[in-house]
């Protein structure tokens, strides 16, 4: 099915930064779980079946792939929906579908699909601009896999579908109007919010975030944490497995939502600026390949892709320095997880695709 | 062309977005610059401090020992409970668990915690000092739930049974907010607070250590970083015998008084026994004393914590003649071989004055109206010198009467004697001559500590040299006993050796001839001595509607100055018997403690003291002889 004609278009760069980004993360799962235990052999394994399905995602054509996009849609709310009933619960959320050798979390396979499914509606669209009607369905679409998944509950994860259906429909040629627009109601709304939408636990949450020091002891313990632990690694950080605060359980889940914090507690500042190279280096490649798509299809698709891959990339960084609201949302290609980083590593060969076919017809 | 606008559009908005990542990555950037660069030292200090535990090793503190190396004060381990705040999640929780785990009061607890809220939350807080075995077994077992709680063994002072010596050696405890802000100590440190303790504590203290260890973020011990060994505290050399010391509280105990005495070697000045009574228990103290102990303690009606041997000023009553007779000798007004006739009273300056016995003395030399305690003889002293008091502040102030002995003890009161100075700036009066004539028999303006007395009976018998009492003799410096030195002799005053001889002569027949101290007659040592009567301050008409122990309370008090052996003193001092009301009643305690003295010194068997007949106090009649102002000598 690959012709060897494509092979000479598979973006060997992009793919090395992806390497390296994941050889980084299990190098930190590796140092803060205390060495090659079962969490970061189950890692090196998610790495494994991660590249192939990457290249599962590359090999078949992205046209016939949205075409098909109906049916992966279908599929995912099918099982979004099996979650609610048979999902199996952890850390008081259930998220999980129990498939014996492994625990597949649906929801993160919701972002490389709504990003199909978008790009599928969007980019085969006959009309020169983004009709409301169109817009609608798009926001339609995306609703129902994101209120199901928020249902779980998974704030995090429904959140960053959002980005999704904002950037295609952006790229699509939302009208600057109402972009403003959205941007006005939310911000009025936000009161609203806060009074009635949010459970006390998410108040807490952002209250928290704006006074670390009110809950030292609670919520706002992760926070202040975080700052100890990324400011505690100065330039040229501790060393390798030489970080106290990872080390020593001082920053829970560290192997997860605060990978990036070890890295900076461990590898120091210059860890962080070849961390953030490498990730601005894997967005802007794939912006390029969204630019040099043959089709809006394919450039909608990149962006799709893209736009959840960025968010949670900010968003988890942000957080692990103590910049923003403790989320449960972690950090594409290093945290652990195994979901994660197959849903990741399939959305880039979804990306490789169409850059690799821009070319072809 | 539809399709090239629409990528020039595409491209556009596609640029936005990198424009958009590259701002955010670059604010990114400035963030963590920001924290692990701009910020590192204090971020650096934070990790650190989650990860570092600085747990303080207590130095044990120098061991006292008496004379002749007997331990007096010494160190055991005992266990402190403690909180640590720092990995505290829920410390009311923490404190109820521990609270019922060690089956201890919980309001004392948080009491505890709530006065130590302003330190630092790294210092553990002491909860529970003295901790049983069983109480420490409770909470370990329990470790897991109690993150936040460290048992340490710790040493403690150990201070002798029954109270002895507690006011010589006082006792120690955590230094206060002052003592912080005065001496450096830092919070929580082991601190002599009274007594020996405070006095020689820089000697006794040493240097406390400390270990620091890397904990992780359920406060479990990961590794140690290093260890600061504590380093003991010096040891001290009393000049206490602890066998005389102890025979002396004994006796007062067998004789069933309180009060205070002090036993002085008069050629030095060294203290070989010193009591005050009642005394408090100070290993309630080494262990962090609770509050209603010492509340009890402070609200006690008999004042325990009360040092009266340098903290009680009384009126020294007949005591008082033999300074009178330095006072007439010395300066002219009498000589030896004066005799005055006593028929048991006397007029000075329009008001009559008399003598404890009824009949008079009859005609009575110096040497026996000492003897016989004959208030006519001095009363003539007093008024041949007239408004002239300030003779008598001068001697005072030369024999050690007057102002402050300089014992190594903390918190001394003076001793005070009236002068025409004082009288005019304190009262606004001239000093009337009819004055002197009470103070001569130890009544009036003039009050004085037992020490006081105690030096002053040393100075009397060494003829005249003036040694501060002193306790401790030597200090242990790691590989030697280094000497403290001896103070000075203040004065060495020109009594004339004829003058000296009289009173000693006197003194020896208080003893052994007809005088009033015959119960402190030891056959072969030369005891002399001279009794005395506080008044105490109530009026005749109040003590007959009181009775029972509270008419007790307000008896007179006894005196007993004595020396010995009188041709070559080695020994003097003071006796203090809380209304006894006769100063002979407490001659037999010195008179015990004296034997010990000699039957050691001499390598014979202590004394034990076996008297079926111990007088049990009674509430006698108070005779005319009893009226305030007139008369109290006996």
């Amino acid at each position: 099915m690959l012709e060897r004609r494509l092979y000479y278009h598979i973006d060997w760069a992009l793919i090395a930064a992806l390497a390296a980004l994941c050889a980084i993360g299990m190098a930190m799962i590796y140092s803060t779980t205390g060495g090659p235990t079962k969490l970061y052999w189950t890692q090196v394994y998610a790495v494994g079946l991660g590249v192939l399905v990457m290249i599962a995602a590359g090999m078949v054509d992205y046209r016939t792939l949205a075409d098909k996009s109906h049916i992966l849609y279908i599929g995912l709310v099918l099982s979004l929906v099996a979650v609610m009933f048979v999902g199996s619960k952890q850390m008081g959320a259930q998220r999980w579908l129990d498939l014996g050798f492994f625990n597949l979390q649906p929801s993160e396979f919701a972002k490389a699909t709504i990003a199909l499914v978008l790009a599928k509606l969007l980019g085969e669209s006959r009309r020169q601009s983004l009709s409301n009607n169109e817009l609608l369905i798009a926001a339609v679409l995306t609703a129902i896999p994101v209120m199901l998944i928020a249902r779980q509950p998974d704030l995090g994860t429904a959140v960053t579908c959002l980005p999704i259906l904002l950037v295609v429909t952006f790229a699509a040629g939302l009208p600057l109007k109402y972009l403003a627009a959205v941007s006005v109601v939310a911000v009025l709304t936000m009161p609203l919010a806060w009074q009635f939408a949010l459970e006390d636990y998410q108040k807490e949450r952002i209250e928290t975030f704006l006074d670390p020091e009110k809950d030292s002891r609670g919520a706002g313990y992760q926070q202040i944490q975080a700052r100890i632990t990324v400011g505690s690694g100065g330039v040229w950080g501790k060393g390798f497995r030489q970080g106290t605060q990872g080390q020593l359980r001082f920053l829970p889940v560290a192997h997860n939502d605060f990978i990036f914090s070890v890295l900076a507690e461990e590898q120091g500042f210059v860890g962080v600026i070849v961390a953030l190279g490498l990730y601005l280096f894997v967005i802007m490649r794939s912006l390029d390949a969204a630019k040099l798509a043959k089709d809006r299809l394919g450039s909608y698709l990149v962006l799709g892709v893209l736009a959840t891959f960025t968010f949670q990339v900010i968003y988890n960084i942000t957080m692990s320095a103590g910049l923003a609201p403790v989320k449960g949302l972690t950090l594409p290609l290093m945290s652990y997880g195994g979901s994660s980083m197959i849903a990741t590593l399939a959305g880039f060969g979804l990306i490789l695709n169409v850059r690799m076919r821009r070319f072809t017809n | 062309m539809a399709i090239a606008e629409d990528k020039r559009r595409l491209a556009l908005r596609v640029t936005v977005i990198q424009v958009v990542v590259s701002v955010a990555f670059l604010a990114l950037v400035g963030g963590f610059w920001f924290f692990q660069v701009g910020q590192h030292a204090k971020f650096k200090e934070m990790a650190e401090n989650n990860h570092q535990r600085t747990l303080p090793l207590r130095a044990p503190r120098g061991i006292i020992f008496d004379r002749h190396d007997r331990v007096l004060v010494e160190n055991r381990n005992s266990f402190n409970i403690s909180i640590l705040r720092e990995q505290s999640k829920d410390i009311e929780q923490t404190i109820r668990m521990l609270a019922e785990l060690t089956r201890t009061a919980e309001f004392d607890m948080q009491d505890t915690v709530a006065r130590h809220r302003g330190e630092p939350s790294y210092r553990p807080i002491v909860v529970l000092q003295n901790a049983t075995l069983d109480q420490v077994a409770a909470v370990v077992s329990r470790r897991h739930e109690l993150p936040d709680v460290l048992v340490q063994e710790v040493p403690t002072r150990q201070y002798p049974s029954e109270s002895m010596a507690a006011h010589l050696v006082g006792y120690v405890g955590e230094a206060n907010e002052a003592q912080v802000a005065k001496s450096g100590y830092s919070l929580g440190t082991i601190v002599g607070q009274t007594g020996v303790e405070k006095n020689y504590n820089e000697y006794l203290m040493g240097q406390d250590g400390a270990r620091r260890v890397v904990v992780n973020s359920l406060g479990r011990e990961i590794s140690e970083l290093g260890e600061e060994m504590p380093v003991e505290g010096r040891a001290l050399r009393l000049t206490i015998d602890y066998d005389m010391q102890k025979a002396l509280e004994e006796a007062y105990r067998f004789y069933k008084y309180t009060g205070a005495a002090a036993f002085i070697d008069p050629n030095n000045g060294d203290v070989l026994a010193m009591t005050s009574l009642p005394a408090y228990d100070p290993n309630q103290f080494a262990v962090g004393i609770d509050t209603a102990t010492w509340t009890g303690l402070n609200k006690d009606p008999l004042r325990p914590l009360n040092n009266r041997l340098i903290q009680g000023t009384y009126p020294p009553g007949s005591t008082f003649k033999i300074l009178m007779a330095v006072v007439g000798l010395q300066e002219g007004i009498i000589t030896p071989a004066s005799r005055v006739h006593c028929s048991g009273g006397g007029t000075f300056y329009g008001r009559y004055f008399q003598c404890h016995k009824k009949g008079g003395h009859g005609s009575v030399d110096l040497r026996h109206a000492i003897e016989k305690s004959c208030n006519v003889y001095f009363y003539t002293i007093g008024a041949r010198l007239g408004n002239k008091i300030d003779l008598v502040h001068k001697w005072a102030e030369r024999v050690g009467l007057s102002g402050r002995t300089g014992i190594d003890l903390p918190n001394e009161v003076p001793s005070f004697i009236a002068s025409s100075e004082w009288s005019k700036r304190v009262r606004k009066q001239p000093w009337y001559p009819g004055e002197t004539v009470s103070v001569s028999i130890g009544q009036g303006a003039v009050a004085v500590t037992p020490i006081g007395l105690a030096m002053f009976a040393a100075t009397i018998a060494n003829g005249g040299t003036l040694y501060e009492p002193h306790l401790v003799r030597e200090v242990f410096d790691g590989t030697a006993w280094k000497p403290v030195p001896r103070p000075e002799p203040r004065s060495r005053s020109s009594m004339d050796p004829e003058h000296v001889k009289a009173i000693h002569e006197g003194m020896w027949m208080v003893v052994n001839a007809a005088g009033t101290g015959g119960r402190a007659r030891m056959p072969g040592y030369d005891v002399a001595g001279k009794t005395g009567t506080a008044q105490a301050n109530i009026s005749l008409e109040n003590l007959k509607r009181l009775s029972g122990d509270a008419a007790r309370r307000f008896r007179d008090h006894g005196w007993w100055i004595f020396y010995a052996p009188s041709t070559k003193p080695e020994i003097a001092g003071v006796v203090f018997t809380e209304n006894s009301e006769h100063g002979y009643l407490g001659a037999p305690i010195a008179k015990h403690v004296l034997e010990t003295y000699f039957a050691k010194k001499e390598k014979r068997p202590l004394p034990v003291l076996t008297d079926p007949n111990a007088p049990s106090p009674t509430l006698p009649a108070r005779g005319a002889a009893a009226v305030p102002g007139a008369g109290g000598g006996r």
